[in-house]
């Protein structure tokens, strides 16, 4: 079990496949153990395998010229297009998965069918969004299923951070990319005819109003609470006699044969910040210039601020079909011309005269 | 607690200083603060020196224009997401004019409605609260139609909106009307084929001082408790007036924390206002063709 910190770091970093030296992949960090009879929902730390992203600020005493060159070599360095030329692309055939996006919850306000109905959106910013590596199908774990072993990834980051502040592990996961690191990484399983060398950057017009997304987040951290918020309990009476158990939940199980507490009972516990997925939200809109897509729906998980990652629908009434399948396998903004604003065809947009109702 | 009071007795000296130098803005929005509820609370704003925003920003844009600052609570803030709401608000008001109003005001209100004769349906009724910021603001009417109260709620940025007519444009002494509910059904009874009326141009917003009759209680809520102007002699016996007074807040005018909660910085709010200055012309212009149409019935 006594792996120094710095090498059990290493080993994870294998065992995820975003170091790259196929020999050393073999080797496995086999000394963790679960002790827990089930797995924990919620961690309040990161796992320690997890290298450290931000490394310890110490007083360097620069002087100001050296600031002023130092921010020169690091706009310089990332300011250069890709440095690995672009791999062939691929086209959509049936089963096709392509990548997601990372992005940000900014809010919610309403918009209104060209019919007149109301609805509430979600607004999702894409902020920054890179490719930061390919695996392939042999390289990732292998799943049982034949479907599974043909899949590879594409590790996806968001949001720049200062590279001056990252440590140095955390660091050479972009710097083969030649990305400035990012603040918040993902991995997406692809079919390889989805693949893009690392650089590419994503932008909201990946995906196209009319279609529809799946969107998994962490929800809202609410804390340990009662069986009437957790569950939605009815509680007690307020009166007639009732003391003390105005918002309790009551019975939790029967005596006789049985004799104890079934499993999976609803009892009060820590509630939220767990991973959740919201399946065929439609996408209403898209915002090209600042990256922003327009969802149905209030209930994204997560409150305003939180990350959220943007999959195409996996249900089978929403599945793309030859016709009408989204850019493939992303939409290359800076290539083509792409309008600023993108509406779905019910939509009313704000510029259009008000809705009128035509007498039969 | 000492020093709150202090804090709060210059903050008030300060606003007198600024309603002496800026007559008509600072002190009728400090006036209506300690009266308001559900509506926005907003601070007095100080207009910026930059000679160019000045000249094209009207001075009483927080009262004319008040769903044009954001909600101030900050786990749902963001500052794109209020841009793009101000886009989408501005937008809207290019194809349907918004005209200025305030609660008391009259108004005439045309909706889309699939299941009216001629698909249209128009109301007329006093603007009895207005609340919300953003594309989610609304506002109340109501009217008394065939002995029967009628509220409607509008949402101001709806496309099924096809107009917005001020027929009287006018101030009461209450910030919500909510007790027009439990007035003499006289107070909120507006004909439905009302002109709208003479306004000068350029003239200030008449504040009408009308005390208004309540029923006999029950009500709908305790309105002893809320200290309302706009309201003639309750005749309640006394200890309603004891029970009122054991539930006054007078400190809650003096709480700088929950005043800074409620408002958006003066700061932010010099950006909004700089932001959306470009549009003012429009804005200014729908709100003087407004006053001008209701001159013109009066010259015929």
């Amino acid at each position: 079990m006594a792996l120094p910190k710095l090498q059990c770091i290493t080993h994870a970093l294998k065992n995820l496949s975003l170091l790259s030296h196929p020999d050393q992949r073999a080797l496995v960090c086999v000394n963790q153990v679960r002790a827990m009879s089930r797995v924990k929902r919620r961690h309040t730390v990161p796992p320690f395998w997890l290298p450290k992203t931000t490394r310890t600020m110490y007083p360097e005493h620069m002087t100001p010229e050296n600031e002023v060159f130092l921010k020169d070599v690091i706009e310089e360095k990332y300011s250069s297009p890709l440095k690995t030329e672009c791999w062939e692309r691929g086209t959509w055939a049936k089963n096709s998965m392509r990548c997601g996006l990372i992005g940000r919850k900014i809010g919610i306000y309403p918009m209104w069918t060209k019919d007149g109905t109301r609805l509430l959106t979600t607004l999702l910013q894409v902020s920054d969004n890179q490719v930061i590596k390919y695996i392939k199908p042999e390289d990732i774990v292998q799943g049982k299923r034949k479907r599974y072993r043909e899949l590879g990834a594409l590790v996806i980051g968001a949001d720049h951070i200062d590279p001056r502040i990252v440590t140095k592990e955390y660091y050479s996961v972009f710097s083969e990319a030649g990305v400035m690191p990012k603040k918040k990484m993902s991995k997406f399983l692809i079919t390889p005819n989805a693949k893009l060398s690392p650089g590419t950057p994503l932008y909201a017009s990946h995906f196209q109003p009319g279609h529809y997304v799946d969107i998994a987040g962490i929800t809202i951290d609410r804390g340990f609470q009662g069986v009437m918020k957790r569950w939605g309990f009815k509680g007690m009476p307020a009166s007639h006699g009732v003391t003390k158990s105005h918002r309790r939940g009551g019975n939790i199980g029967s005596g006789g044969d049985k004799a104890r507490v079934l499993l999976g009972t609803k009892m009060p516990g820590h509630m939220g910040r767990e991973r959740r997925i919201l399946r065929g939200l439609k996408v209403w809109r898209i915002n090209t210039q600042h990256n922003v897509i327009w969802v149905h729906g209030p209930a994204v998980p997560g409150g305003v601020g939180s990350y959220v990652y943007i999959y195409d629908s996996v249900l089978p009434d929403h599945r793309h079909t030859q016709e009408n399948h989204p850019p493939f396998p992303t939409c290359f903004q800076d290539e083509e011309e792409v309008e600023e604003e993108l509406y779905d065809q019910e939509l009313h947009t704000f510029r259009e005269p008000s809705v009128q109702f035509v007498e039969k | 607690m000492v020093m709150a009071v202090v804090a709060a007795a210059a903050l008030r000296s300060s606003s007198t200083r600024l309603s002496r130098l800026l007559p008509g803005v600072c002190g009728e929005a400090w006036g209506h603060q300690a009266r308001r509820g559900a509506v926005l609370r907003v601070l007095p704003f100080i207009p910026t020196q930059d000679p160019d925003v000045i000249k094209k920003m009207p001075e009483d844009f927080r009262a004319v224009y008040p769903e044009f600052l954001p909600g101030p609570k900050p786990e749902y803030r963001n500052r794109l997401r209020e841009k793009l709401e101000r886009q989408d608000m501005l937008a809207r008001r290019s194809v349907m004019p918004i005209p200025e109003f305030y609660v008391g005001s009259i108004m005439a209100v045309t909706v889309a409605d699939p299941n009216a004769s001629g698909k249209n349906n128009r109301f007329v009724g006093i603007c009895i609260q207005r609340g919300d910021a953003g594309l989610r603001a609304w506002f109340i009417l109501r009217n008394v139609v065939d002995h029967q109260g009628v509220e409607i709620k509008y949402e101001m940025y709806s496309p099924l909106l096809q107009s917005i007519e001020v027929l009287r444009l006018e101030k009461r002494l209450d910030d919500e009307l909510l007790y027009l509910r439990d007035a003499l059904p006289i107070y909120s009874t507006f004909p439905l084929d009302m002109e709208p009326e003479v306004m000068q141009e350029g003239a200030p917003v008449p504040v009408n001082p009308i005390k208004v009759q309540l029923k006999p209680r029950p009500w709908h809520e305790r309105w002893e408790r809320k200290n309302l102007q706009g309201v003639m002699d309750l005749g309640l016996p006394e200890r309603f007036y004891k029970k009122a007074k054991l539930h006054e807040k007078p400190w809650e005018k003096y709480d700088l924390m929950k005043e800074y909660r409620a408002t958006i910085p003066e700061e932010e709010q010099a950006d909004i206002f700089r932001e959306i200055s470009p549009h003012y012309p429009l804005m200014e212009s729908t709100r003087r063709r407004g006053k001008r149409k209701r001159v013109l019935p009066s010259i015929s």
